[in-house]
């Protein structure tokens, strides 16, 4: 790592020297398929300014999330960064760490992205973030395997407890997930809590307003518990990452995965179309749909170096072309309000929010930082133990309480 | 010839080293002990101080009390196993048996390794399905004792134990084996001489002339279980739930992911101060010796 952060730091001394202009832009990207199809983009906008030098450094996803304060922090941050949407970006826009990005949008934000995006990019009427892609979150499954048992597609919570009983009777791991880096747990409770509570309750449990102790929030683990005490979820899931567990989807060992568009990222060629989503089940029908739906984009640090050719990249990154075409290669929904959905998996997770109440970013991307990690950590404590339920919601209660009072 | 006008020459030397340890290791240190009395996020400009609250919040929080006893655990078993394993291949192989090269090297191999590279392979062999491990209990028709080593919250520790320990055992074989070249093999012989039968002379003789080794070897040990980190964030990043996490573990997620720059210094006080304690008793027992 020392060595790495070495060369970097001299090739970027080195290209400082032999061009005036350099943009040094750091991505989590690194998963092969995206960071492919980013080097392409950059390789364009390399073509459209030859004076500008793009040096992309690529970090690990979990790495990157850790590392990125401490670039913002520094005296030398890079001049682009990937980011999340929502509470994330707000965290650092808050302590001033970001520059604002109104200026690419001399005819206002609603030009090129939907206006409801504008909150979620948004800290005090200044734009921090430019949304590039985003993508929906669903029940993944395993076409072949649905089909061979002859199964429908849930819509109901009642059905889809069948569905999962099926699963189980023919030797199929009915739920597959991976919770070592605990996030895919959030999906879970993000769904329940939506689906039995509704959204504008689950946006004040997000924002610290709600004890974990509050009975609606017992209700959410009651439903879960049904999952956990009829070993619906894969044994061992503390034990994978989320691509391992999404491994027992692509074999059909598993049936279903609740999982965010991004697990098409993984699939192998030849089970790719095998693989598909559909809404998580409805639990009360008395209460709207809501479903999350992530953006993922860029955000210029305050302390950049090169501020002026971040803002040309991210006018760039912003347009029709580039997001058109990092959609139409990964098969994710552009932000860029002008690019049609890629393919008819696209066109249908489209047409799924279109329909939904109301959206949300994703649990540890709408909360503290502190208090989701400690939230998730319960949820997996959870999922290996239901009866725990009550030491957990009330050791996370004391946690809310220091952290938000 | 040193002449007292040019007292300044070994400063001089010094200047370099010492103005970088001062800088990347003293200053660093004084300032996490500021940092651990205040409740700043590593970011913001305003740090608020709030005296000693860090540290009593340390001890209600039962994520610290897990962390604190695991990093117990990995103390005691980096003593009891590795010290005597590696003592003992080391008296081996410095029997210089036919093949004793090879073993060697065997036996060393796992040293050439980082931690990281060590944790990811055994999250393979661990694996609770495909792994290696499972795999072969079930092949050998020992099925009742597969577990899910690093999921199951009461085994994962010593899982991550062991998989340290198989890269510390070759660490202690060394040192051991650097010890054995200063035995005198004079004492060795004149006590096979006087009919001391090979564990006489290993006891009496032998083991009392490694006292050197020996103490680096423990102290070296307990250095290393107490600053656990690589093994347990590549393998596990101390889940299930903060079952397997240790002080360092713990210290990086608060301060790092959770934004507790000053809560993570408390935590990394704590884990100074002990580890402290036992530099300064290896530091007294050398300078004995050098006496």
């Amino acid at each position: 790592m020392k060595k790495l952060t070495l060369t970097l730091t001299v090739l970027t001394l080195v290209l400082f020297v032999f061009s005036a202009r350099t943009l040094v832009i750091n991505s989590y990207m690194s998963d092969p398929a995206p960071k492919e199809v980013f080097s392409e983009l950059v390789a364009e906008f390399e073509e459209m300014y030859p004076d500008i030098d793009v040096t992309v450094n690529t970090f690990a996803h979990e790495d990157f999330k850790t590392l990125l304060r401490t670039w913002l922090g520094s005296g030398n941050a890079p001049d682009v960064v990937t980011w999340f949407a929502g509470e994330r970006m707000r965290f650092f826009a808050e302590k001033g760490l970001l520059e604002p990005l109104n200026d690419i949008f001399p005819n206002g934000f609603g030009e090129k992205f939907p206006e409801a995006f504008k909150t979620a990019s948004a800290y005090k009427d200044k734009i921090y973030f430019i949304p590039q892609s985003w993508y929906w979150w669903g029940i993944y499954y395993n076409k072949a395997v649905f089909n061979d048992l002859d199964l429908e597609i849930p819509k109901t919570w009642d059905e889809f407890m069948a569905v999962n009983e099926t699963l189980k009777e023919n030797g199929k791991i009915p739920m597959t997930i991976g919770t070592k880096y605990l996030w895919t747990a959030g999906g879970w409770f993000d769904y329940l809590n939506m689906r039995v509570n509704g959204i504008e309750f689950h946006t004040e449990f997000t924002a610290g307003k709600i004890p974990f102790t509050d009975p609606r929030v017992k209700k959410v683990f009651e439903y879960w518990k049904e999952m956990v005490e009829n070993e619906y979820f894969i044994d061992n899931h503390s034990a994978y990452s989320w691509q391992e567990a999404a491994n027992r989807l692509f074999t059909g060992e598993a049936g279903m995965y609740l999982m965010g568009q991004f697990i098409k990222d993984v699939a192998p060629e030849d089970v790719k179309d095998d693989i598909d989503f559909f809404r998580f089940p409805i639990i009360n029908p008395e209460m709207g749909v809501y479903e999350d739906t992530p953006i993922d984009g860029f955000m210029v640090p305050k302390n950049a170096k090169n501020i002026e050719d971040a803002k040309l990249f991210m006018q760039y990154i912003a347009g029709k072309e580039s997001q058109q075409y990092f959609a139409d290669e990964l098969g994710r929904l552009a932000a860029n309000k002008k690019v049609t959905p890629p393919d008819a998996h696209a066109q249908a997770g489209m047409d799924m929010i279109l329909e939904s109440d109301g959206v949300m970013q994703f649990f540890d991307r709408d909360m503290n930082p502190e208090m989701a990690n400690k939230a998730m950590n319960g949820f997996v404590e959870f999922m290996m133990f239901p009866s725990r339920i009550d030491a957990i919601l009330e050791n996370l209660e004391s946690i809310r309480q220091r952290i938000y009072n | 010839m040193l002449t007292k006008k040019r007292w300044w020459v070994p400063w001089a030397f010094l200047a370099i080293p010492l103005i970088m340890y001062l800088i990347w290791v003293i200053i660093p240190i004084g300032r996490t002990f500021v940092y651990s009395f205040s409740s700043w996020d590593g970011l913001s400009e305003n740090i608020d101080f709030i005296g000693f609250d860090n540290f009593k919040m340390l001890f209600g929080d039962r994520i610290f009390t897990t962390a604190l006893m695991n990093n117990i655990k990995w103390f005691i078993f980096f003593i009891i196993i590795p010290v005597p394993v590696g003592l003992g291949f080391a008296m081996l192989l410095d029997m210089k048996l036919p093949g004793s090269k090879l073993f060697k090297t065997l036996v060393y191999l796992p040293m050439t390794l980082s931690f990281v590279v060590i944790g990811t392979m055994w999250s393979w062999i661990y694996e609770p399905q495909y792994g290696a491990l499972n795999s072969f209990l079930d092949a050998i028709g020992l099925d009742f004792l597969i577990t899910p080593w690093l999921s199951d919250p009461q085994i994962v520790t010593f899982s991550l134990i062991f998989a340290a320990i198989w890269r510390q055992i070759p660490y202690m074989m060394v040192l051991f084996l650097a010890g054995l070249k200063n035995v005198s093999q004079d004492q060795v012989e004149a006590a096979y001489v006087d009919g001391a039968n090979a564990w006489q002379r290993f006891w009496n003789i032998i083991l009392p002339a490694l006292r050197p080794s020996m103490i680096v070897a423990i102290t070296v040990s307990i250095i290393d279980s107490l600053r656990a980190f690589d093994i347990v964030f590549v393998m596990t990043k101390g889940g299930p739930f903060h079952s397997s996490t240790v002080l360092a573990n713990f210290m990086y997620i608060e301060a790092f992911n959770n934004y507790r720059m000053g809560y993570g210094s408390a935590i990394a006080v704590i884990q100074f101060a002990i580890t402290f304690g036992f530099i300064i008793l290896y530091l007294l027992n050398a300078m004995k010796n050098e006496e």
